[in-house]
């Protein structure tokens, strides 16, 4: 996502990433960063938690205002309301490349 | 001060593997810059989610591929409308639960919470097209990063949208 971020901003068009693992900026270097501490696959907040949703889309587009710096990483003050061994974010059954790196350290 | 633990949901392994990827010190490239023009209530913004959501009737993102081949991933992008939900749009990701995106699409691709923004006059207003792709891109993002982010970005342009907020899953 960072790569499409910086292609976007290339374009002419400010970015902003809303990003988990926001430690990503040392390897690809995007423009202006809003760290979340969320679970994967519910960026904004947790399903029908509307106000929550827009506290969060408020905050990263607050982002635009303020950076003024290539790179600037804001840490977002949210608090995800489930400790993370009670939080589900894995699919089902394994993705196909976590399966194959299980399958392979059995061998 | 708020200091984001990005590991916090990963459990050890995704931690171990994701971050023994990542440098401890910037090794990127220049990163590129173009300054806001307008106040943000005057702005249009688009939003962009990787969580691998594409219009239902549309082509969806190609998990076959994947399960066939697990060191690749769908590198395309789809448009999705400003009025999509839950009910109509499917999300096509192997490597989360999709189904909280399923019953709520404002999880991952807030569009009901921007359109209030909008409405209250905090953003200008919400752009007539959103976009996704799909994370994760397995060994190779080249295409992603040479063919779909310019083609987004072009797309963006030819609406006149101000500010792309981007999230990943």
């Amino acid at each position: 996502m960072g790569l499409v971020a910086r292609r976007i901003e290339e374009a002419g068009i400010p970015t902003v990433t809303l990003d988990m693992i926001w430690v990503y900026q040392n390897l690809i270097g995007m423009p202006r960063v809003a760290a979340i501490e969320h679970p994967f696959g519910r960026p904004y907040g947790d399903v029908g938690d509307a106000e929550t949703q827009e506290a969060v889309l408020r905050a990263a587009l607050h982002l635009f205002e303020t950076a003024q710096t290539p790179g600037t990483v804001e840490h977002l003050p949210f608090r995800w309301h489930e400790d993370p061994k009670q939080t589900k974010w894995h699919p089902a059954e394994p993705s196909p490349i976590i399966a194959l790196i299980q399958k392979r350290r059995k061998q | 001060m708020t200091r984001v633990d990005p590991w916090r949901f990963a459990g050890a392994f995704i931690a171990k593997a994701l971050g023994s990827q990542i440098p401890e010190t910037p090794t990127h490239p220049p990163i590129p810059w173009t300054p806001v023009s307008k106040p943000l209530a005057e702005s249009k913004v688009a939003l962009l989610s990787t969580a691998g959501l594409s219009m239902k009737g549309d082509v969806p993102f190609d998990m076959e591929g994947e399960r066939k081949r697990p060191t690749w991933g769908d590198p395309s992008w789809r448009r999705l409308s400003a009025d999509a939900t839950s009910e109509t749009i499917e999300a096509n990701h192997l490597h989360i639960d999709t189904g909280y995106i399923e019953r709520d699409l404002n999880v991952a691709l807030p569009l009901e919470r921007l359109r209030a923004l909008a409405a209250a006059d905090v953003i200008g207003s919400v752009a007539p097209s959103h976009y996704s792709i799909m994370g994760y891109q397995g060994r190779d993002a080249s295409v992603l990063e040479s063919r779909s982010g310019p083609e987004i970005a072009a797309a963006m342009k030819s609406e006149e949208v101000d500010l792309a907020l981007l999230a990943p899953v």
